[in-house]
């Protein structure tokens, strides 16, 4: 191992502790987790109670909400009734004019408050058009969406579904990164073994191998974790878990070569080659396939990618210092393997 | 490369084959058997178990068959070929070899498949285009295995633990062409999925033919 020093050891140990600490309590913005009723009729007073999630209904004092149709059509809430920090009924008169004749009109609740921020859920209410309703701007234009607050502190984003989940970013995620170059490494490794056929390369590549091998169970547990949360199921037909898993089976399979044969060059070099074999067969099953069918995963099927809404600045704020942290402790595994290893092999020419 | 001596090889590796028709014949005969099985205790088979179990009887029979040819020969024999030949002839001429052996192996499952229990499919073109591409990819990873295995003192065990995960993602394309192919699944982006599978197949050859001249010294 070229990195010497203790620096890099105790930085990646901070590093995740620091992830670790931040992410399990930063608390999740404002959001909205169910609201009632979810229909009405065009031109009839209605009124919603909203469940907030981290909400303060009762001690904040400005609250606002809207019914908003797109960009310039929205109406605001009439009365806006309290009953604790997380439920609230709101009042509103659902005008008898619609700029446009759907017959059914989808409508996004807009909440906001000082201590909260603005908070959104998506078609919270759809509306029936009357036979009477006419097409007409009516009081949709005169409800002033702006000056809307944002709420104080760091917080991670709260999304439907996800809820407290969204933490585990840092982990699943950064967890399959740090796979990734790990393998590499043990990739490097092998490849240098079998240009120079110095042992230790092969040992090296073995403890990056294994480490990597450690990473992906934890990426797959943390993600069957995940899904029971959010797809409710803790294995689904989904083509990245199981082409993942299929990786991790020829990865075992690697271990088992390893395993197998007790003449120390021989060994090295099967175990090079398949672990060249195995990372080449392991790039059409992770990279190509999965982005070729739908999946449920971000990034496939239509769903979106890493960035853009779903990583906004709180989340990158840990995410890559988790990638980081989980690279360097898992080199220093790595390295205790390797340590280990060599002493077997001293031991063994003294012998 | 040379092509003649590819062509010695391989040559001799099917005179080889027919020498002993013991072991020829019990590869088809299990075939047989297990097309025999599955029809008895199916009675009948629709066409998704259809193309499930001809690639799992597939599988599990050019396994066995497959096995044989690396472990079949003694340590001096390949001390001679190494005096003879170039590596990358040898495992070419093993390659061409197995996968021919097992495309008759898989014409000869199907034959016994189409007698017993129909054959669904509806797109052939597709079917054995589909069908021979994943079969060149399961020949060269079980080629590569199996120099793998026999190098380490001949263990078959080895080769079907090594084997079977990697060609799963070979499989599963496979899955997916028959299915398309007896119009179990109408997907009009399938040459996409034939493509991946020429790609897959591109790599592992590559992939076989940098690393063998490696594994071959020893």
């Amino acid at each position: 191992m070229s990195i010497k020093g203790l620096w890099w050891k105790i930085g990646g140990a901070l590093i995740f502790l620091v992830v670790l600490i931040g992410g399990m309590t930063i608390p999740t913005r404002s959001g909205v987790t169910a609201t009632q009723p979810s229909n009405a009729k065009s031109g009839e007073s209605i009124i919603i109670s909203v469940v907030g999630y981290n909400t303060h209904f009762k001690s904040a004092q400005n609250h606002r909400a809207w019914l908003k149709l797109d960009l310039i059509h929205a109406i605001k809430s009439s009365q806006f009734i309290a009953k604790n920090e997380n439920e609230a009924t709101l009042t509103f008169s659902v005008p008898d004019q619609f700029p446009s004749d759907d017959q059914v009109q989808p409508l996004t609740l807009i909440i906001d408050n000082e201590m909260d921020g603005a908070f959104v859920q998506p078609n919270a209410l759809f509306v029936t058009l009357n036979d009477s309703t006419r097409i007409g701007n009516g009081p949709w234009l005169s409800a002033a969406l702006s000056n809307l607050n944002k709420s104080e502190g760091i917080k991670f984003p709260y999304r439907n579904i996800l809820n407290e989940t969204i933490r585990n970013t840092f982990f699943h995620v950064a967890l399959w990164f740090a796979m990734f170059l790990l393998l590499i490494a043990g990739l490097y490794h092998a490849v240098m073994y079998l240009r120079t056929g110095l042992y230790d390369h092969d040992i090296q590549s073995a403890s990056f191998n294994k480490i990597a091998i450690l990473y992906g169970v934890l990426g797959l547990l943390t993600g069957s974790v995940w899904a029971k949360f959010t797809w409710n199921t803790f294995w689904t037909t989904d083509v990245k878990l199981n082409m993942t898993a299929i990786a991790m089976l020829i990865y075992l399979a690697y271990l088992v070569l390893r395993g197998s044969s007790s003449d120390h060059d021989r060994r090295a070099k099967l175990s090079a080659s398949y672990s060249i074999f195995a990372f080449l067969a392991l790039i059409p099953l992770v990279f190509v396939i999965p982005r070729l069918t739908d999946s449920l995963h971000p990034g496939n099927g239509g769903n979106p990618a890493l960035g853009g809404e779903d990583l906004d600045h709180t989340l990158r704020m840990f995410f890559y210092p988790s990638i980081i942290a989980l690279t360097m402790l898992g080199t220093w595994m790595a390295t205790l393997l390797l340590r280990y290893e060599r002493l077997k092999e001293k031991i063994f020419l003294k012998s | 490369m040379n092509i003649t001596k590819v062509k010695d090889i391989f040559i001799k590796e099917l005179s080889i084959e027919f020498r002993q028709k013991f072991a020829l014949g019990g590869i088809f005969l299990f075939a047989a058997t297990v097309v025999f099985l599955i029809f008895k205790s199916f009675n009948n088979i629709n066409p998704r178990e259809w193309t499930i179990l001809i690639w799992i009887i597939m599988l599990f029979a050019g396994l066995n068959a497959v096995v044989k040819s690396f472990l079949q020969e003694k340590r001096e024999t390949y001390l001679y070929y190494y005096t003879l030949f170039d590596p990358i002839d040898l495992i070419v001429a093993k390659l061409v070899y197995n996968f021919v052996f097992l495309c008759s192996l898989f014409m000869i499952i199907l034959v016994f498949m189409a007698v017993f229990s129909g054959f669904p499919v509806k797109d052939s073109g597709l079917f054995f285009m589909g069908s021979a591409l994943g079969i060149f990819g399961i020949s060269v990873v079980f080629t590569f295995v199996s120099v793998i295995s026999s190098s380490d003192s001949g263990n078959a065990t080895l080769m079907s633990i090594l084997a079977l995960p990697l060609v799963l993602p070979i499989v599963l394309l496979l899955l997916k062409i028959s299915a398309v192919s007896t119009r179990l699944l109408v997907d009009t982006a399938v040459m996409q999925d034939v493509w991946l599978l020429v790609g897959v197949d591109s790599i592992l050859l590559g992939a076989m033919l940098l690393l063998f001249p490696a594994l071959w010294r020893s």
